[in-house]
């Protein structure tokens, strides 16, 4: 699908401007405008740009990337109490809208095939416990009671009680109506090329003119590194173009979220029946770098990893596959108030930001309205990167 | 042969398909959908993925390309059953990309139609080694399939020079390789494929894209009705297993190949109540362009003229300026009802919808081959020279996926390709070959004459569009009506990824390529937005689905 032509009109003079029309730049804009402020969303309007999330709610921490970086796993650690208030949080905002999103939290698998493997899970599970989550190992014969789908390989798993889905065309629609009815204003296909103070205003140089704001949100992803180099910032963003492939839809077989101990794949059903397929498979990076094209090496590998774990994926087709870029922060988050500019903000989730997105977007909104956020924001803050 | 459906014995005959069989039983509907629509044979080819049934436990399998080459038992299917239950109890081992099997041909050849076909042939007698690629059961494609039932009428003159054609290219050291689908094309010039039980891939120094086209759609209601297929799916169940696809049969379209398929159904004794066509009635305004047709190919001509008379002496009637408005089933059978010119309704057992063709060309289009956008047609075409050299280095593109111009143009054109395609490998041709070149490009120039001539004659009147009614259906797959798009808009959707995202059209089993030129259509009606080569769906692998049990066994293996 070629780019969205929802270039309406650009706002020049505006209370609130919100860069990036993602996951965390809808929320946050629509915090905003339902407490009365008038915000504007100015997204660059990549294709697939915002696609990276296939619905996935994680919370427990990913073994593998902890078996390969044990240096960060006391980062990782710190901000892990957030993912289970996030998970909530989905739920709310769901309430709050009167909408479907698909959500189920019926938990997530990861899956060992050696003693080994288990035994780190072991460990981890401890560990997370400790950390205020809900997991547990269960071994082969308690697996066959609640996901018999999987394959004889896989010898125990790791229970988070917490985990689950959501379908994400439902949510992210159910959010662009919300953002709409509250009056957000949503202008798609302009880049913003440059941000200056202007007095005590914003002054935003976009690939369709100026635009001045008193108060402005950098949630644009990867591209939030070239927007908060003016002020002082080196944010350690990146882009990292993922790969996603789905089946055709089947009757619902496959309860939770299932990872691997020590390999990149998350697989999980969606209310619609469809088997989305993922996990941080690489994708390319177009020669523009800006959208991510899928890569035939990574349809094979993850779908064929897909199958080992549950046979009968192997019956299924895929109807289709895709890419999105993910921004990786090497670490937690990055929320809140960037000290030495008033009234400018920084909204970057972090890893699994999809998860973590609507109650991020509730913090940075909440330090916006001048509010005490319901979480220390100091562990997030854009401080660290000065 | 027997088969089973379920539970019930049938009589088949072997080779052909089980659409076929099952049609042959007078049993249209073989699945239910997701909201409790009934669904059948729609294009007859493998695009539409509308005839799902289960066979012998494997569930999503399309009744029109499954081969009844054994007893099997056959059921119907809802919107998909539970893999848990009948699925494999392990599966394979992970692989890696390393351990698919790569081929290094020369030239790969994606079709074996008439211009597939012919390319191979051209490639080959000029030394080059040629590899082609095919997911039918057989080579031939949609005009030169041939009849793969066993036991019925001997092959008609149709039947026999694809015979010929074919027989020429197994014989010439060309590797023709059939029930291979390539699902995708990958930069710079990588191919994946699989074949039952296999996935490998093909690198090949040249490409000739060769893919074809498939039948629009007709979105009016009832379009979705067992029993409502295209012109060329009731034609495969002629031509291939002489199964009539019912015994009242209404054709509606746009185009001589409804008037084929009225001559050809008449001959098997089916009763054809009327063939409706949307263009007005071939007066004396038109002497212009029959003269050119006669100068160009006087044997079409007389083909046509033939088909009209089969059908006044069979009492079919022949109604122009006219078009289907509507389906609705009754008692047993199905209602039709058209407008135009005339407004009549018919009752009949199956409606065949002939509204022309769209072009194959996904593969082209994963490629980053350059496409330009025919207002007219309201279709892309791709940016070719005259060889059928695409902007895409080694890639080669002939025939109907490129822009339409039915068989015997890609014919032509998949001469001059394949040539083409040999020289820039550094082959030599010979005298012979640099004849046949020659008279390629004859042939090309004059079949486009006759197809200019032709399509003017038969250009329907813009006017006669049926606005569809919010309950008709758009997008066959996820069943999403034009209401629900209005609906959408409404919402303040306004480009094809928001509407695509909040109704769920165009992400089906057929990729939306029923939907996705009629959602344009209406966009460019609803918006006043004019459309253009960046309009519409991205081409995204796969371009046909592809199992995962298949991506995951290396071919050979």
């Amino acid at each position: 699908m070629h780019s969205p032509t929802t270039s309406g009109p650009l706002p020049r003079d505006i209370q609130t401007v919100v860069v990036g029309g993602g996951i965390l730049g809808l929320c946050v804009a629509g915090f905003l405008a339902e407490e009365g402020r008038e915000v504007a969303i100015i997204d660059a309007g990549r294709p697939e740009g915002t696609t990276t999330n296939a619905g996935s709610l994680h919370v427990q921490m990913q073994s593998r990337f902890m078996r390969m970086h044990p240096d960060q796993v006391p980062a990782l650690e710190s901000g892990l109490h957030l993912y289970p208030k996030a998970v909530e949080f989905w739920f709310e905002l769901q309430r709050h809208l009167d909408a479907d999103f698909g959500l189920k939290a019926s938990g997530g698998l990861m899956v060992a095939e050696s003693r080994e493997q288990l035994d780190f899970l072991a460990k981890k599970a401890e560990r997370e416990r400790s950390l205020g989550l809900d997991s547990k190992i269960l071994d082969r014969d308690e697996l066959d009671q609640i996901a018999p789908y999987l394959g004889p390989a896989v010898v125990g798993a790791e229970l988070c009680a917490d985990e689950g889905r959501l379908d994400a065309l439902k949510a992210n629609t159910a959010l662009r109506r919300w953002v709409r009815r509250v009056g957000v204003m949503v202008t798609g296909e302009t880049s913003v090329d440059r941000v200056s103070r202007d007095g005590g205003r914003f002054k935003l140089d976009t690939s369709r003119g100026t635009v001045r704001a008193a108060t402005l949100v950098i949630a644009a992803g990867p591209g939030s590194l070239t927007l908060a180099e003016p002020f002082g910032l080196t944010l350690p963003v990146e882009s990292e173009p993922l790969h996603m492939n789905i089946t055709e839809p089947t009757d619902l077989f496959i309860g939770h979220l299932v990872q691997h101990a020590d390999r990149m794949i998350t697989v999980k059903q969606l209310s619609s029946g469809h088997v989305v397929i993922g996990g941080g498979w690489p994708a390319d990076l177009s020669p523009s770098e800006d959208y991510a094209a899928v890569r035939l090496s990574s349809i094979i590998g993850n779908t064929s990893l897909a199958q080992h774990i549950v046979p009968a994926i192997g019956r299924l087709r895929i109807i289709r596959t895709w890419a999105g870029i993910n921004t990786p922060t090497g670490g937690p988050g990055i929320l809140g108030p960037i000290h030495g500019a008033p009234n400018a903000f920084l909204a970057i989730p972090g890893e699994a930001g999809y998860t973590l997105g609507p109650l991020s977007a509730r913090l940075v909104a909440d330090t916006v309205l001048g509010r005490r956020p319901t979480e220390d924001l100091a562990p997030f803050s854009p401080s660290r990167f000065r | 042969m027997k088969i089973e459906f379920e539970g019930e014995a049938l009589e088949a005959r072997p080779g052909e398909s089980l659409a076929a069989t099952l049609t042959a039983h007078g049993i249209r509907s073989f699945r239910t959908t997701e909201r409790g629509a009934e669904r059948g044979v729609f294009c007859g080819m493998g695009v539409c993925q509308d005839c799902l049934v289960e066979v012998d436990g494997k569930p999503n399998q399309r009744a029109c390309t499954v081969k009844v080459d054994r007893p099997m038992k056959v059921r119907r299917e809802g919107s998909g059953r539970a893999p848990a239950a009948s699925g494999p109890a392990a599966g394979r081992p992970p692989i890696t990309i390393e351990e698919i099997p790569v081929e290094r041909p020369q030239v790969l050849v994606v079709g074996a139609g008439p211009g597939g076909l012919a390319a191979a042939y051209a490639a080959r007698l000029a030394g080059a080694e040629v590899l082609v690629l095919d997911e039918g059961s057989a080579p031939g494609g949609q005009y030169f399939k041939q009849c793969s039932a066993a036991g019925v009428a001997p092959p008609d003159a149709q039947h026999q020079e694809g015979r010929r054609l074919i027989d020429d290219v197994l014989g010439s050291g060309v590797t023709v390789r059939s029930n291979a689908s390539v699902w995708g094309a990958f930069r710079p010039l990588e191919f994946a494929a699989t074949k039952p039980g296999g996935s490998f891939l093909v690198q090949p120094e040249q490409a000739i894209i060769a893919t074809g086209a498939f039948d629009r759609g007709w979105p009016v209601p009832g379009w979705t009705l067992p029993g409502v297929m295209t012109t060329g799916a009731a034609q495969t169940l002629w031509r291939t297993a002489r199964r009539l696809p019912g015994k009242r049969v209404l054709i509606a379209g746009n185009g001589p190949l409804n008037l084929q398929l009225a001559v050809e159904l008449v001959a098997g004794g089916a009763d054809v109540v009327a063939v409706v066509e949307a263009a007005p009635a071939v007066g004396v305004r038109r002497v212009r362009e029959i003269a050119a047709m006669l100068a160009n190919a006087p044997r079409l001509v007389a083909d046509g003229v033939r088909y009209l008379s089969t059908c006044r002496r069979a009492g079919v009637r022949l109604i122009n300026g006219s078009v289907l408005t509507s389906v609705v089933p009754h008692s047993g059978g199905l209602r039709a009802t058209i407008a135009g010119r005339e407004t009549a309704s018919f009752d009949v057992d199956v409606v065949c919808l002939g509204y022309g063709f769209h072009p194959s060309n996904e593969l082209l289009r994963a490629l980053g081959c350059e496409h330009a956008f025919d207002p007219e047609q309201r279709r892309l075409v791709t940016v070719r020279d005259t060889r059928g050299k695409t902007s895409v280095d080694g890639v080669w593109a002939l025939g109907d996926c490129t822009t339409l111009g039915g068989a015997r143009v890609g014919q032509a054109e998949g001469t001059l390709a394949g040539f083409a395609a040999a020289r820039a490998l550094g082959c030599a041709l010979s005298a012979e070959a640099v004849r046949l070149e020659a008279q390629a490009a004859a042939d090309t120039a004059r079949h486009r004459r006759f197809q200019r001539a032709l399509w003017r004659m038969y250009r329907m009147d813009e006017s006669l569009r049926v606005r569809p009614t919010g309950d008709t259906v758009m997008c066959r797959c996820e069943e999403v009506t034009y209401g629900q798009v209005e609906a959408a808009l409404a919402e303040g959707a306004t480009s094809p990824s928001e509407i695509k995202q909040e109704t769920r059209l165009g992400m089906g089993r057929c990729q939306a390529r029923y939907c996705g030129p009629a959602l344009e259509t209406f966009l460019a009606e609803q918006t006043g937005r004019s459309q253009d080569e960046t309009s519409g769906f991205a081409p995204r692998v796969p371009v046909k689905p592809v199992s995962v049990g298949d991506l995951s066994n290396p071919a050979g293996a």
